[in-house]
């Protein structure tokens, strides 16, 4: 099946499956390559995999068993598996179900009241941490030394997930630093999340190595 | 399939006047709310919104315990931002922005509890099908829905069993462990139902 794919695909974006921009809706220009059935598979799956993520309980880690949630791990899992343009649709179909009233929301919550609330910030920097980790990802994959370099896209994705949350607590009526020390609590957890994306992100471009990049001949 | 109940618990069934309303009409009272209390009205217009809002709750006939359960889960933030408010520029600021956010967070609760999962869906649907002129897809669109609804159950089952496996082996805290064979099972069946989806001719771009 794959070698059935394979060609369309190689057709349409010569070197790796480059896809655009938005969300999984077609596109607006003729010209650029749309995605194919398995595009949309991965797109829904792994918005999916968000929605998942907050309906397990988190892993406990270290002696005090502090438990670890998945939602940020599987944002960046998103952006280095699924690369710029179905990174971003994965994300924005998650964001945007759970806005029309799906509860998919860490806490169970839904609708939009979640952009009346605190985390307002962080659910939209989730679409675009995805796509700045999904933009860098394909030329980190290529690059000597690539779990450097993946880290590094992830650690600027989270980068922008906070800039983005920290505007959030601004925007309803926090001053500056309460907001920054009010984010700076999640970076510990964050880091660790980004190590461990990476180790599983490596794993998965060796077991589906045609996920993202094209395979070499 | 323990993983799909969590779906429907938005949802509050009745049989009042606010679940019979037009979503539209829903829809439109939220963004009232949103643009009073975020467009810069004063505290006696913010007041005057959560107000309404509260009444509205109880015209839908939803308990009181969905009144506090979204308070409760932002209440840390709500003293933090109430403390700065009322630091910086007084007892009336900090109210008009305290009620504001209070009520848009219960105006979207009662969309929310009081239209089903689907009439939702249907909604955005429709929000979506104009976008066809500018070349968007809705059918594609309304089949990736669909796919991701019905991937949350197999995901969830797949972090269970995995959760399962690890603590089998004594690795229960061993991330690695927890999270890698979830993530191969995930990729491996997007793959499956990206090949099944192929073989059916679904999903295809239209050329």
């Amino acid at each position: 099946m794959t070698q059935e794919l394979a060609p369309a695909s190689r057709t349409a974006a010569p070197k790796l499956r480059q896809n655009g921009t938005a969300l999984g809706r077609g596109g607006a220009h003729a010209s650029r390559p749309r995605w194919n059935a398995g595009d949309l598979a991965l797109i829904a799956v792994f918005a999916a995999l968000l929605a998942a993520s907050i309906a397990v309980p988190g892993i406990p880690v270290g002696p005090l068993g502090v438990p670890i949630t998945l939602q940020t791990l599987a944002v960046t899992l998103c952006g280095l598996v699924l690369g710029f343009g179905r990174g971003t649709a994965a994300v924005g179909l998650y964001v945007l179900l759970g806005l029309v009233g799906l509860p998919i929301f860490s806490g169970f919550r839904a609708g939009p009241a979640i952009l009346a609330g605190p985390s307002a910030g962080y659910i939209i920097g989730f679409i675009f941490g995805a796509a700045v980790v999904g933009a860098l990802a394909p030329w980190a994959l290529r690059r000597r030394g690539r779990a450097g370099w993946l880290f590094a896209a992830a650690t600027v994705g989270m980068l922008v997930v906070h800039g983005l949350g920290v505007l959030g607590f601004m925007a309803k009526g926090m001053g500056y630093w309460p907001a920054v020390l009010a984010d700076a609590a999640y970076y510990p957890g964050d880091i660790i999340k980004n190590v461990l994306a990476v180790a599983v992100a490596l794993s998965l471009h060796r077991a589906f190595p045609d996920v993202l990049l094209r395979r070499r001949r | 399939m323990r993983g799909h109940a969590h779906l429907i618990a938005a949802y509050h069934p009745g049989n009042s006047v606010v679940h019979r309303a037009p979503l539209r009409l829903k829809a439109a009272f939220l963004l009232v709310v949103a643009v009073v209390c975020f467009a810069g009205a004063g505290p006696f217009a913010a007041s005057g919104a959560l107000t309404a809002v509260v009444v509205l709750h109880f015209a839908a006939q939803l308990p009181a315990a969905r009144l506090w359960k979204p308070i409760r889960l932002m209440l840390v933030f709500l003293l933090l931002i109430g403390a700065y408010q009322f630091w910086q520029s007084g007892p009336l600021t900090a109210w008009r922005i305290l009620a504001g956010i209070l009520a848009t967070v219960l105006a979207a609760n009662i969309l929310t509890a009081t239209t089903p999962v689907d009439r939702l869906l249907d909604g955005l649907a429709r929000l979506v099908a104009p976008l066809r002129r500018f070349g968007a897809d809705p059918e594609r669109f309304a089949l990736t829905v669909s796919l991701m609804l019905r991937s949350i159950p197999f995901i969830i089952g797949a972090f269970d069993d995995v959760r399962d496996a690890a603590r089998a082996r004594g690795l229960e805290r061993n991330l690695r462990a927890r999270t890698l064979p979830v993530m191969i099972c995930t990729v491996a069946y997007a793959r499956q139902t990206g090949e099944a989806l192929a073989a059916r001719g679904l999903g295809e771009a239209e050329e």
